[in-house]
């Protein structure tokens, strides 16, 4: 997976690892990926929702020692 | 499906500038259109003084530790983050002319309008959410 940009959203509380994450997605172009590390719980069903609302797609998710991987490629 | 939300915002203490803000700066970051009407005590929300310091509900005051730990930004950070993602805010005529405050008295950006300002904007919004 090729990775454009990477957000450290660790330790944010909600809604600021979305507003961040939607701040990231605007500065790269459509099909690439934005990685986004997260611990806010909330994420989990968030970053779906999100995703879906503004049609990208999580290609891949995974937790790593209580850190949350997202990887989003833009709509 | 309504790409808006609509947003009244009527009380004035801590909790509710969080209810109001964390909603609406969640729907603005997905690609929602947002309004928020600020009426009656709903305005020490972007009232420029008044923001800096919103009083806790009575008895939950030892819930400012709670805040400070879980990372929580504070309100003036989540109003401009929220004028940032194209956050509409309407001030309530009435109820600023009620006060004696002006569109001086408030953080930079406001529209001030009435109820069909709101109303307008609300009327094909989903969600319409009151605080």
């Amino acid at each position: 997976m090729n990775i454009t940009k990477q957000l450290d959203a660790k330790g944010l509380a909600c809604p600021m690892p979305i507003v961040k994450t939607k701040k990231a997605i605007d500065t790269i172009e459509s099909g690439e990926v934005l990685e986004v590390l997260v611990t806010d719980k909330g994420a989990l069903n968030d970053f779906k929702a999100w995703a879906q609302a503004g049609g990208h797609t999580i290609i891949e998710q995974k937790e790593e020692a209580g850190v949350l991987y997202f990887y989003i490629q833009k709509v | 499906m309504s790409n808006k939300v609509a947003i009244i915002a009527s009380n004035g203490g801590l909790f509710d500038a969080y209810k109001v803000f964390n909603i609406a700066t969640a729907a603005a970051a997905s690609e929602k259109e947002v309004a928020i009407f600020f009426t009656f005590e709903g305005l020490n929300l972007i009232h420029k003084q008044a923001m800096q310091a919103l009083p806790m509900p009575e008895g939950k005051e030892f819930m400012a530790e709670g805040f400070a730990k879980a990372n929580v930004p504070n309100i003036p950070q989540l109003v401009e983050m929220a004028l940032e993602l194209g956050v509409k805010f309407i001030g309530c005529q009435m109820t600023m002319d009620v006060m004696g405050l002006t569109t001086a008295d408030f953080v930079d950006g406001i529209e001030v309008g009435g109820a069909v300002t709101f109303l307008e904007f609300a009327k094909d919004a989903a969600p319409s959410l009151t605080f």
